[in-house]
């Protein structure tokens, strides 16, 4: 390959450029353009050019300069001299030069590698989105599995993501703006706050309501999307599935409305299921079975028309006694009348009926639109879940049961419907790099073309005793685990026999003591690591628990290849174009910072691992000759992003061109964003593989003395409570919950100064909303101190503010503020540390994908 | 001509843009907002509505802080509808801000600068022209409006809720929007004719 010799360490001087790059206070990443004058950069704005946030940018994106700026940042390199860790502990930081410290490390890593790569566990965070690669590359040269982003649990979507991914092949579902009529959210924000493409969403979303879209927003809060509603409906707290579940009762059992076409093509409804509640299949293909209605008899699914495919009755096929999956789904609906949903959800009875009833006469079943010439199923209703409805122990179903809505009136990815966010791409038209779509598997359900993380969706792979950290490999509808940080690991590693222990850990930018839960629970499995080192721009409440920490450089110092690629994570979906910016640094680096791509090159280099490093960017990258790095030639990270975009864009397309352009756009066609009757693939309305999935890991389970719920994996979606709907003891009247604040992404943006002066004006970012008459029914004023106390003992204050807006047995609780670090002055001691009431072991996460639950049963008293 | 505002709030999700995105463009110091985010609640739980009101400097066309003002600092540019402070002739008495009923006037009297170590690099060059101990207000980015630019708050808006144009003009979109959408004033009982104007949300 070629290479490229631009010196993007020395400071521009005397100049005067707008320059494209993309932003990072959140890991939406929309495109800006920044003004540097003189080697400052004096404003930053949004890149008109780029569909990513479309020349505009939401509060945070605005504020970068000064965290840019903040003179707190880091500046050189850090040791501990203290070897005592632990939450009080001074670590005594002693600065020390680059090859000190990263001789250091490389010496670590180095004996870590030989003895056993498993023990090095890489955290990063995901607000800079593109860390993912360079974090991914050099895991995997290194060999070890134990990767692990956002913190493991609560700021990620277990559900969503995994559900998204097998129903909608993409990491996350948003409704087709552009033609959707009547969408409703159940615990999501997208184009109101937070969330993936939120700064493109926020556009798309008031087009929307501009054009009259109907928006019914199921959360315990009317904050962001529930402000803009066009009816709120307010919900107890986890308790989704419910009202979801009694939705598609009242459309399938009490109206009879549902798109039977649909069912019929694109879901496994009318596959034959037997009393054992799996496929009944063909002994000679081993294809599921569904009843040929033309034929009168039972033949495998690809030989039937889908027209023909039986969804209702009993039959008997190869001698057994079987029924559609839909029939199966039906009859299991019975029991979810919307009288019984009242008494968990508190939606009113009719209001539910009233609310399906809409839902299902606005999907107008059975329509056409013409998209430029191209004739395509019209569907303009989406039902949205995301954060808020599967952070729970019920996660799984949570998600699953109102993705249903979508499926029982095939408003899955097409005109005006429930979208993924750009599962289907047909390739960069020069060359048709960048194809990927998503394609059957054997038994005709789909799988993603695209994937991010630990394992794709669907299908489930074979549980097996652990070998990784977070038991990923063992629960394998989880993504991010608690496992890495929980009160338990070591008691779990122990009963499965793990042949080795965490002992180096590398962190990027992550604050894992506020983000995951309970801060002393997080601390405690912080302190077991014999060496951590910990990119940071600040000295979080994580970094003092470091040997080494390393000055990293801001998103403005930062160069990277592809800042919103995948396309199923951070673009926007919907028709449009198809956009791949880049990032570029904007300003020079202060003191001894340095980017941590070019760290982790470097820590290569000294271990001797550059030829793997090379290898595993190539196969990350998926670079193709002649821009395949070779042997073990020293790259810088320019050069690697030039060698990506060269392997994608073409030879005349490298980085020079890209800083130059900031990015390359092209139109997206009807049959890429509606691609659901384009392809052959069906998703799945009866999960016939969980029963499986239980069975594999309950054989590793059960003689371990760990009993896995097996309720959790059944077939069809169902209410299961979480400890908080169970929770009887007196006083503890509150569902404590949290949520993600427009102001603030996790715990990072509490220190910039601009970000924390509008939140302390905010009515609601830094306080404990309740419903007012609640609160004066108890005799609690607004501004009052409190304390919020657990069932289990844990405790955090915070100041009440009242309102009408949040239910009468809710507290909201913004982000993971209450900061306590030195480090982040600006940030410390604003808001409430709503994690510290939140348990981090087995117990309190769902049982099937691992996401920790984010209610708590809470009593107040005043403080 | 007269420059105007129109701002939609059935558009407007409150994310703070138009408030940081001034901040930006202006570099003013801590407490000092050109444009601003309100919240508000009406109703009764469960038929609540959370208002977000953005607001900035209403440029009336009978402004009461231009009367008030002693040294003529506070003035109305008749070419454009602009009301602007001077601020080297300001002396800080701060009747204007007794006078605006609208409180979008501030009193620079605070830190001059976020972080306790200084003023950053982007503060020195953004914040050098502020004035302390005079009034400081939105000045309808009139430096980016002579620019061929529209404000920063309209420009940046991520939601495209803030319009900006010649009400003087029936054609503009400004006064089109106003006309069919119904566009209002805050508070126009009090006669000062304000050019920011509200699409009802």
């Amino acid at each position: 390959m070629q290479t490229h010799t631009a010196d993007s360490h020395s400071a521009p001087v005397a100049d005067d450029a707008w320059l494209p790059s993309a932003c990072a206070l959140c890991y939406a990443s929309c495109s800006i353009r920044a003004h540097r004058v003189d080697g400052t950069v004096v404003k930053i704005e949004g890149n008109p050019d780029s569909v990513v946030g479309k020349g505009r940018l939401c509060g945070k994106g605005v504020t970068g300069i000064m965290t840019q700026y903040d003179p707190n940042r880091l500046t050189k390199p850090l040791r501990r001299t203290n070897p005592k860790k632990g939450l009080g502990e001074d670590p005594g930081w002693k600065e020390i030069s680059w090859d000190e410290a990263l001789d250091e490390i490389a010496a670590v890593l180095e004996r870590v590698r030989q003895e056993d790569p498993r023990k090095l566990v890489v955290q990063r965070t995901t607000t800079v989105s593109a860390s993912g690669m360079p974090f991914r590359a050099f895991s995997a040269a290194f060999g070890t599995p134990n990767v692990s982003a956002s913190g493991g649990g609560i700021h990620c979507g277990n559900g969503a993501h995994l559900i998204s991914g097998t129903m909608h092949a993409s990491w996350s579902v948003v409704p087709d703006f552009a033609y959707c009529n009547y969408a409703m959210y159940f615990g999501a924000s997208k184009g109101h706050a937070a969330g993936h493409a939120s700064g493109s969403n926020m556009g798309l979303a008031a087009d929307a309501r501009a054009r009259g879209m109907k928006m019914v927003v199921v959360d315990p809060m009317a904050n962001f999307a529930g402000a803009k509603a066009t009816e709120w409906v307010p919900i107890r707290v986890g308790t989704d599935a419910a009202l979801a579940l009694s939705m598609a009762q009242v459309m399938v059992r009490e109206l009879g409305i549902y798109d039977r076409a649909y069912l019929q093509a694109k879901t496994n409804g009318a596959y034959l299921i037997g009393a054992d509640q799996r496929y009944v299949r063909d002994a000679a293909s081993n294809q599921p079975l569904v009843w040929d209605t033309a034929a009168g008899v039972a033949r495998p699914f690809s030989e039937v028309a889908a027209a023909d495919m039986a969804l209702e009755g009993s039959f008997s096929a190869g001698g057994r006694d079987c029924e559609p999956a839909f029939a199966k789904l039906k009859a299991h609906l019975a029991k979810f009348t919307p009288e019984w949903a009242e008494t968990v959800c508190t939606v009113p009875a009719k209001n539910i009926r009233r609310l399906a009833a809409e839902f299902a006469s606005e999907a107008c079943i059975g329509s056409t639109i013409v998209i430029e010439g191209v004739t395509l199923p019209y569907r303009p209703v989406a039902a949205i879940a995301f954060r808020g409805n599967q952070g729970h122990l019920n996660s799984n179903y949570n998600f699953i049961a109102v993705d249903l809505l979508n499926q029982l009136v095939g408003a899955a990815d097409v005109v005006g419907s429930c979208l993924g966010f750009n599962p289907a791409c047909k390739g960069f038209p020069e060359n048709g790099r960048l194809r990927y779509l998503p394609k059957p598997d054997a038994d005709g359900l789909m799988v993603a073309g695209m994937w991010l993380g630990f394992h794709y969706p669907y299908p489930p792979t074979e549980p097996r005793l652990p070998q990784n950290l977070g038991l990923q490999d063992l629960f394998v509808m989880g993504l991010n685990s608690i496992f890495i940080n929980s009160s338990d690991q070591e008691a779990f590693w122990q009963k499965f026999d793990l042949p080795y222990r965490p002992e180096v850990l590398i962190n990027f930018g992550a604050n894992l003591v506020m983000a995951i839960g309970n801060g002393e629970v997080v601390a405690k499995s912080l302190e077991r690591y014999k060496f951590m080192v910990s990119f940071d721009l600040f000295l979080t409440e994580t970094s003092q628990f470091a040997d080494i920490v390393l000055p990293d450089a801001s998103y403005l110092q930062m160069t990277d290849s592809r800042a919103n690629f995948p396309f199923m994570f951070s673009l926007p979906g919907g028709m449009g174009e198809w956009c791949w910016p880049i990032r570029q640094q904007i300003v020079p680096l202060d003191g001894e910072q340095r980017r941590f791509t070019d760290v982790l090159l470097d820590l290569a280099d000294r271990m001797g691992m550059r030829t793997d490093l090379n290898a595993a960017y190539n196969a990350a990258m998926n670079l193709q000759a002649p821009y395949r790095l070779e042997g073990d030639r020293p790259y810088s990270y320019e050069e690697i992003c030039d060698a990506d975009l060269k392997s994608n864009f073409g030879a005349e397309r490298g980085l020079d061109w890209f800083k130059q352009h900031g990015l390359i756009k092209w139109k997206k066609q009807p049959q890429e964003v509606y691609w659901r009757p384009f392809l052959d693939v069906r998703v799945p309305i009866y999960w016939e593989f969980l029963g499986p999935v239980w069975e594999g890991i309950n054989t590793i389970c059960a003689p371990r003395g760990i009993d896995i719920a097996k309720e959790y994996y059944a077939p069809l979606p169902d209410f299961l409570p979480c400890h908080s709907h169970r929770c009887t003891k007196p006083g503890f009247d509150f569902y404590a919950f949290y949520y993600r604040d427009v102001l603030h992404t996790n715990s990072f943006t509490m220190e910039n100064p601009w970000l924390d002066e509008a939140a302390s004006l905010d009515p609601f970012s830094y306080t404990i909303a309740i419903n007012e008459q609640s609160a004066r029914e108890r005799g609690l004023r607004d501004g009052q101190s409190v304390w919020v106390t657990s069932e289990s003992g844990r405790r955090v204050k915070g100041r009440l503010r009242l309102t009408q807006a949040v239910h009468p047995d809710g507290l909201g609780i913004a982000a993971c503020a209450g900061h306590w670090s030195s480090g982040m002055p600006v940030a410390k001691g604003k808001g409430v540390f709503f994690n510290e009431l939140l348990e981090v072991d087995f117990e309190h996460v769902s049982p099937i994908n691992l996401s920790l639950d984010l209610c708590v049963k809470a009593s107040l008293t005043p403080a | 001509m007269r420059w105007g505002m129109v701002i939609d709030l059935k558009r407007c999700i409150a994310c703070y843009g138009c408030q940081l995105a001034c901040k930006a463009e202006h570099g003013t110091p801590p407490g000092v907002f050109f444009a601003r985010v309100l919240k508000h609640e009406e109703g009764q739980f469960p038929s609540v509505r959370q208002l977000f009101l953005p607001v900035l400097c209403n440029h009336c066309e009978e402004p009461p802080c231009v009367d008030v003002c002693p040294t003529g600092a506070s003035s109305k540019n008749d070419a454009d509808g602009i009301v602007s402070i001077d601020p080297d002739v300001c002396v800080g008495c701060r009747s204007c801000m007794m006078a605006c009923p609208y409180s979008n006037r501030y009193f620079n009297d605070k830190p001059q600068h976020y972080f306790p170590q200084g003023p950053t690099p982007f503060e020195q060059r953004r914040g050098a022209d502020h004035q302390r101990d005079v009034v400081m207000k939105c000045n309808f980015c009139k430096d980016r409006v002579a620019a061929g630019k529209e404000p920063a708050c309209v420009a940046n808006c991520v939601t495209v809720a803030r319009v900006f144009g010649d009400l003087d003009d029936p054609n503009s979109e400004v006064s089109r929007l106003i006309k069919e959408r119904g566009g209002f004033p805050l508070h126009p009982e009090l006669g000062t004719k304000p050019s920011v104007y509200y699409l009802p949300a």
